[in-house]
């Protein structure tokens, strides 16, 4: 397709594209944890609980550099994250409906932040809503460098404890019985997710970031069954629907590139859902109908 | 654990059903036809900054004007709070600028003139509909951005000076010579900016903003005008917008872009970045306001001055003034 | 015949789990001698998985002091292996049976670093004797209940500890699986290693262990289990939901009828 060779050409369309490839790969391999340790309401739970730390950092220092957002909507994903972890341990409130609970206050109160903030004075403060439902289209270099040097430390860290992570993830009783700290690891590991999913917010928003949690990295499960390779094959689709998002999105005006790359994210899903080898609907649906010719021939010869 | 959490729920249901505005607010005056207010300053509610400084200068000591939008908020996408709405509620006339403008209150506006039928007013609706342009893009409806059209806008200022005479009869003859005064006003406004504007190159003469605010402008003063995004910033510029609006700029060789002060600055930035990546340096000319006013107490805050200033700003821009 | 103290396998003193005001271990006192291979036994609900978990650090006690091999627990985890109940963990995780294997040695590894060679060495061995290197690279949700059961093993094999505690490893097996879990436990009996094993099935405690302890949020009794795992300690553990068939020719070894549950 024509359009693809704009990925070279256009200034533009290569800057967003590098932008939303990168949130497409961190996104998806951190989300692969999540995924599978069944926590995938926390992507939705910390974009949306980033919103008042936006308006928060905001306030307080009245700029509305990249720089300043990130860590602002980080300490408070990270702080909901917290507030889930204390929940559960010292209520009788489930996970989910601890993490369901967290968005909503989160949410609210960076809303009725975002309407006082309205209410100021101050001529600074436009587009702070832009955060949303993202604007991909206005990714500068700087944003792209930003997201970039997030995006490395967190894969580099995700490498560096890599067993340590499939222990949490898989057998957490008995990696704390070899004496790893569990606690602090999976700290460390919602710290990971939250940095993932920080990044992400400017290109494509609040609201739709959960989705790049949850589907690269759903998606990739359905055609392996070992880790390493689910994590590469979910950035990988996270990069393609990052980039095939963006370059569709180019292609007429007023096409906007957040929701844009979440169909991509999900037409991924969908096609792996369906045909994926072994754990593929089309695949079990052949499978019963194999079985069942198998039965019914064996008691017509018998 | 469970009782605190059910009283908890219980004491934030009861605040709830407290605040319910319809319930709160006290009755205003009976809804009759001729409402006539006496012995007080009228209050006056507005939307935008704008028809509040128009409010202000018209009614002078016979007005309490306050505005909901303050300064450096983007009409397009507010929404009104619960305290606007207990401010609305006890205001004698409510004026909003109309023509899909404050998109995201049309719902409350519309509650109101069912309340108050003779006191919510758009203030554009007398303005001929054939002096208005429908753009394609916004599903037929009427570009709502009439304040940078001087002329425009004085029709405006006429529709309130006939809203207040009707309010405050008694007072005709004050709001009649403060109408007349800022209108002379307005009316030497209208030829600054037109003689500022011919003193740019007729090809130099093009307009490049945020979101598509400046149509009259254009229309009224002689400019070719384009913006990123829309008539509404609701909608998100895509990567195909600000790619043809970098190649327009570059084979144009246009000298300034403009930022506006309700709409993040990052959008044009990155217009700027697509241009410079075409190997043409375009400056970002300043900050334009567009769909607000500046900051009060400063020479922008006010029409007069928020006018003077963008085409001040749009000269130095474009003749490289800087 | 009392214990000396700094020679115990297991010291437990005075301890108490509740769970929010609601006792799951009550002022168990517990000494197990080095080299035995023990049961404990009683109802569900009991606190029998939460026993070992308390020994090893895995919940929090309200109370009570527990040593292992005279030092707490943080101090020997080297020498401890853990292998906990087969359900406790999701067997649709993307790995394979060799990878869980080798998370046996992480432990010896350490923070950061990779298995490598030795590690895999370790691990095919260890899969071998219990019978499952030629399953080394499959997913482990295409095992059966015993063969998930043989990798737990394994794992705990290549740990090379010197005190195992396995939550109810006979639990749903095949009878391969229960015959490779018996020939594992009498090796290790052989090279003086302790063994603690929560088990559900009372008709097997005498054939394979030689220690039992008999727990219902208290210690009803602990001791070998010739002396111990008689019919009024086990009424007193099951609160005489517990029936006793009692042949002509097995008239010293009692037999339970029906498993009880609380």
């Amino acid at each position: 397709m024509q359009v693809f060779l704009y990925l070279f050409s256009d200034y533009t369309l290569r800057t967003v594209a590098i932008g939303t490839a990168i949130l497409g790969i961190v996104s998806g391999a951190l989300g692969s944890y999540a995924v599978l340790r069944k926590q995938s309401l926390v992507g939705d739970a910390i974009s949306h609980a980033a919103l008042p730390g936006i308006c928060l950092a905001f306030l307080i220092t009245d700029s509305k550099a990249p720089f300043v957002m990130v860590v602002g909507a980080s300490l408070a994903g990270w702080l909901g994250i917290l507030v889930v972890t204390a929940i559960v341990r010292n209520t009788r409130i489930k996970e989910d409906a601890a993490l369901g609970i967290i968005l909503a206050v989160f949410f609210g109160v960076g809303i009725v932040l975002l309407t006082l903030i309205q209410k100021m004075p101050n001529a600074n403060q436009a587009g702070l809503d832009k955060f949303l439902f993202g604007q991909a289209a206005a990714l500068l270099e700087r944003d792209i460098k930003t997201m970039g040097i997030i995006g490395v430390m967190v894969i580099g860290l995700t490498l560096l404890f890599w067993k340590e992570f499939k222990l949490l993830c898989f057998d957490p009783a008995f990696g704390a019985s070899l004496g790893f700290p569990m606690k602090i690891l999976d700290i460390l590991l919602m710290t990971l997710i939250v940095m993932a999913i920080v990044i992400g917010l400017q290109a494509v928003g609040v609201v739709l970031m959960s989705a790049m949690v949850v589907a690269p990295a759903s998606a990739a499960r359905q055609w392996t069954n070992r880790l390493a390779f689910m994590v590469c094959l979910a950035a990988f689709f996270g990069a393609m629907a990052g980039i095939t998002g963006a370059v569709i999105s180019s292609t007429a005006a007023k096409i906007p590139t957040g929701p844009m790359i979440v169909i991509c994210a999900s037409i991924i899903f969908l096609f792996s859902l369906a045909f994926a080898p072994n754990r593929g609907l089309i695949w079990r649906l052949r499978l019963k109908k194999v079985k069942f010719d198998l039965e019914t021939t064996e008691v017509d010869s018998g | 654990m469970r009782k605190i959490i059910s009283l908890g729920l219980l004491w934030i249901t009861v605040l709830f059903s407290c605040t319910d505005q319809q319930r709160v607010s006290p009755p205003a005056q009976k809804l009759t036809d001729n409402l006539e207010i006496q012995g007080r300053p009228i209050r006056v509610v507005t939307t935008i900054g704008m028809i509040a400084d128009l409010a202000k200068n018209i009614g002078g000591e016979m007005v309490e004007v306050t505005s909901l939008m303050g300064t450096g908020v983007d009409p397009h996408l507010y929404k009104a709070s619960a305290g606007d709405v207990t401010l609305v509620s006890q205001a004698d006339l409510i004026l909003y600028n109309g023509l899909h403008l404050e998109a995201g209150m049309s719902g409350v506006l519309e509650r109101l003139s069912d309340q108050k039928p003779n006191q919510v007013l758009a203030v554009t609706k007398n303005i001929d509909r054939l002096k208005l342009t429908a753009p394609p893009e916004f599903a037929g409806a009427y570009d709502p951005h009439v304040w940078f059209d001087v002329t425009l806008w004085t029709n405006v200022a006429e529709t309130i000076r006939s809203a207040l005479v009707k309010l405050m009869p008694s007072a005709e003859a004050h709001f009649q010579t403060r109408a007349k005064k800022y209108i002379l006003q307005l009316e030497d406004l209208h030829i600054y900016v037109k003689e500022k504007a011919t003193q740019i190159e007729a090809s130099k003469r093009v307009l490049v903003t945020a979101h598509d605010a400046f149509g009259y402008f254009g229309q009224a003063y002689g400019f070719e005008v384009r913006g990123l995004q829309g008539i509404s910033t609701a909608t998100e510029a895509g990567t195909a917008d600000v790619r043809n609006l970098a190649q327009f700029i570059a084979d144009r060789k246009i000298p300034a872009i403009f930022v506006e002060s309700s709409v993040p600055r990052q959008s044009i930035e990155a217009v700027q970045a697509a241009v410079q990546a075409r190997k043409f340096e375009v400056q970002i000319g300043g900050e334009l306001f567009s769909d607000a006013m500046g900051n009060p107490d400063t020479k922008e805050g006010t029409y007069i001055g928020m006018v003077q200033h963008n085409i001040d700003t749009i000269f130095d821009g474009l003749t490289g003034n800087n | 015949m009392p214990i000396n103290q700094s020679s115990s396998a297991i010291e437990v003193t005075d301890l108490t789990v509740a769970y929010q005001e609601k006792p799951v271990l009550w002022d168990i006192d517990m000494s197990v001698p080095p080299g035995v291979l023990m049961a404990i036994v009683g109802p569900n609900g009991a606190g029998k998985t939460t026993l070992i978990k308390a020994i090893l650090g895995l919940v929090r006690s309200t109370s009570g002091q527990m040593l292992i091999y005279g030092k707490p627990y943080q101090q020997q985890r080297h020498i401890v292996s853990y292998v906990p109940q087969r359900g406790s963990v999701d067997w649709d995780f993307p790995t394979t049976v060799k990878d869980v294997v080798i998370m046996g040695r992480y432990g010896a590894l350490g923070w950061l670093r990779r298995p490598g060679k030795q590690e895999k060495k370790l691990a095919s061995e260890a899969m071998e004797k219990v019978g499952i290197l030629n399953l080394e690279n499959r997913q482990i949700s295409q095992l059966s209940g015993g063969q998930q059961q043989r990798v737990f093993l394994a794992r705990a094999l290549t740990q090379d500890a010197q005190i195992y505690f396995m939550d109810e490893p006979f639990q749903g097996v095949d009878a391969t699986t229960e015959r490779a879990i018996v020939s594992l436990l009498q090796q290790f009996r052989q090279e003086g290693k302790t063994v603690v094993v929560v088990h559900h099935d009372l008709q097997t405690v005498s054939d394979y262990f030689d220690w039992v302890t008999l727990l219902n949020v208290r210690r009803i009794a602990s001791g070998p289990v010739d002396a111990i795992f008689n019919e009024s300690n086990l009424r007193q553990t099951y609160g005489g939901r517990i029936g006793f068939l009692k042949t002509e020719q097995e008239m010293s070894k009692p037999q339970v009828l029906t498993e009880p549950t609380l």
